[in-house]
């Protein structure tokens, strides 16, 4: 699925008052396929931007699109996972349930529901956890329960806003090579929200870098052409992350001063 | 005993776990503290101010010997457990309706604020002569003070309910009523539990106070006839027993969010 956004602005809306522009200007198109990473610094509007994505706000001018249609509202078509370990589990469900929630909203029959529940949690090696709480989970595992809980539905696109930012340097990369395989097994279009450029660096095919806000935009972007799994000592690598330091600085030292 | 042994190992039955270890130190704990008692009671104290326990224990006897023990017990618990159990359910659909809908909330709001301080016992005279000296006035009290308490633990929990929870559940395609079926009410359980377990104590305290003031049975009324009679033993039957009435409804309570609804209540039901 490809995803269309076209001078993409917005600003918050509560009862009539609209707060300064978040993002402002903003053009992207997002092809089928691809594994985007939006980068930035903190406030940046970068999960505004996948927010739109996903349909829980609408852009307030420009026109965002997913294969000509406009977004609207959350679809099927679009998974998340949140940045938060906790909130978005549901803690009254096993890891099962919580990976069989959106199949049985969607109406799946028992045994394809089983089977389809099965395979996810054996993509994110859960199959032996299926029978515990959120709560009896490391924040790891809880993330993996979200990966899983998008992947049963099949989306055409994933969204994942900071999904490893809370976790430990091990857990993280391990859980990003953990993705790249899943993406690589299973396709689709993925946007991966970072602050880490190294992370950016391991996942995306193409990096954004957003400037800093208020107004966000697109500073810029760079294509990412190394194999996975990404090589750090590769000069390549060491290059792109220090092009990309060297931007980020900018726009942070904008904010601070 | 061979149960007690073992405290660590997770207790299969309700029953067997009040043999473990840190039961009997409770267990332990109590036979002194009563034993503190009896002696003090015997050597330091008028007895007409402090009876003894098994004075004490000698007038429930006597109490049972008169029909009058089970009779006093079975009706406050009735009056409790019924008004505490029909004010509840009162009381949760308007807590979801008041913490769902902001209209919902800005109309009925206003009088459940001003209401919920408006205690019971203020309202006593005025249930009987709206409901009559019967049962139903004071079922209603009970509903009166427990429904409160249950509704505003009830929106609170509604209210808390984390919007990632609800964003996730629209990504799955999820309507409007599936979203609170499926993902409000299951996350308002915990506080609804905590409400009613409060609202339980309070019950304990309205009816007291009711049938102290109105009422020919149950144990405030043979709290407060017991002075008449200046039976002092009697009296502090009446006291044990709500004590004991108490702990033992909040028990059976807890066991009910950890056993029966545990998935729902998993860390509210650990006090």
């Amino acid at each position: 699925m490809t995803i269309s956004i076209e001078s993409v602005g917005f600003a918050y809306t509560t009862s009539g008052r609209t707060s300064p522009m978040i993002l402002s200007d903003v053009d992207l198109t997002i092809p089928e396929g691809e594994f985007l990473v939006l980068l930035g610094p903190s406030g940046c509007g970068k999960s505004t931007l996948l927010r739109l994505i996903a349909g829980f706000d609408n852009p307030t001018n420009g026109q965002l699109s997913i294969d000509g249609r406009t977004v609207e509202k959350p679809g099927k078509d679009r998974g998340m996972v949140f940045q938060d370990l906790d909130s978005a589990l549901f803690e009254w469900l096993t890891v099962s349930e919580n990976v069989e929630f959106g199949l049985k909203i969607d109406g799946v029959p028992k045994e394809d529901r089983i089977r389809r529940r099965d395979e996810a949690l054996s993509m994110v090696n859960l199959l032996n956890h299926g029978q515990k709480f959120p709560d009896e989970l490391s924040g790891g595992m809880k993330q993996r329960v979200q990966i899983a809980r998008m992947l049963a539905m099949r989306p055409g696109i994933m969204l994942m806003d900071e999904p490893f930012a809370s976790l430990d340097a091990q857990t993280r990369q391990r859980l990003q090579n953990q993705m790249i395989s899943i993406w690589t097994e299973i396709g689709g279009t993925a946007v991966y929200v970072t602050h880490d450029i190294r992370e950016a660096i391991n996942l995306g095919q193409r990096i954004i870098l957003m400037s800093a806000g208020p107004a966000a935009g697109i500073k810029r972007s760079y294509d990412v052409e190394l194999e996975y799994p990404r090589n750090q000592s590769d000069p390549r690598y060491i290059t792109l992350l220090e092009q990309i330091s060297k931007d980020i600085e900018e726009e942070v030292s904008k904010v601070w001063q | 005993m061979a149960v007690i042994d073992q405290p660590n190992q997770t207790k299969p039955h309700a029953l067997i776990g009040l043999l473990s270890r840190s039961n009997f130190i409770s267990i332990v704990s109590i036979a002194l503290g009563l034993l503190v008692w009896e002696v003090c009671a015997r050597l330091f104290i008028d007895p007409f101010f402090l009876p003894p326990v098994s004075v004490i224990f000698l007038g429930a006897v006597e109490l049972f010997q008169q029909d009058l023990l089970l009779t006093h017990i079975g009706v406050s618990l009735m009056r409790i457990l019924g008004g505490w159990l029909l004010g509840s359910l009162v009381a949760i659909p308007l807590g979801l309706l008041v913490g769902s809908f902001l209209t919902a909330k800005r109309v009925i709001d206003p009088y459940i604020h001003f209401l919920r301080f408006i205690p019971a016992i203020a309202l006593v005279t005025l249930f009987i002569v709206w409901f009559g000296v019967g049962e139903l006035s004071k079922i209603l009290l009970v509903m009166y003070a427990t429904a409160f308490i249950v509704m505003v633990n009830t929106a609170t929990g509604v209210g808390t309910v984390h919007q990632n929870k609800r964003l996730a559940a629209r990504t799955f395609g999820a309507s409007t009523w599936q979203i609170f079926w499926r993902v409000t009410v299951p996350s308002a359980m915990p506080s609804i539990y905590v409400g009613m377990r409060l609202a339980l104590a309070s019950s304990f305290l309205v009816i007291v106070a009711v049938e102290m003031l109105a009422a020919e049975s149950g144990l405030g009324y043979l709290i407060w006839t017991s002075k008449l009679y200046f039976k002092i033993d009697w009296m502090f039957v009446g006291i044990f027993l709500l004590g004991f009435l108490g702990l033992l409804t909040d028990y059976a309570w807890k066991m009910f969010g950890k056993h029966v609804i545990g998935r729902f209540v998993r860390t509210a039901a650990n006090y």
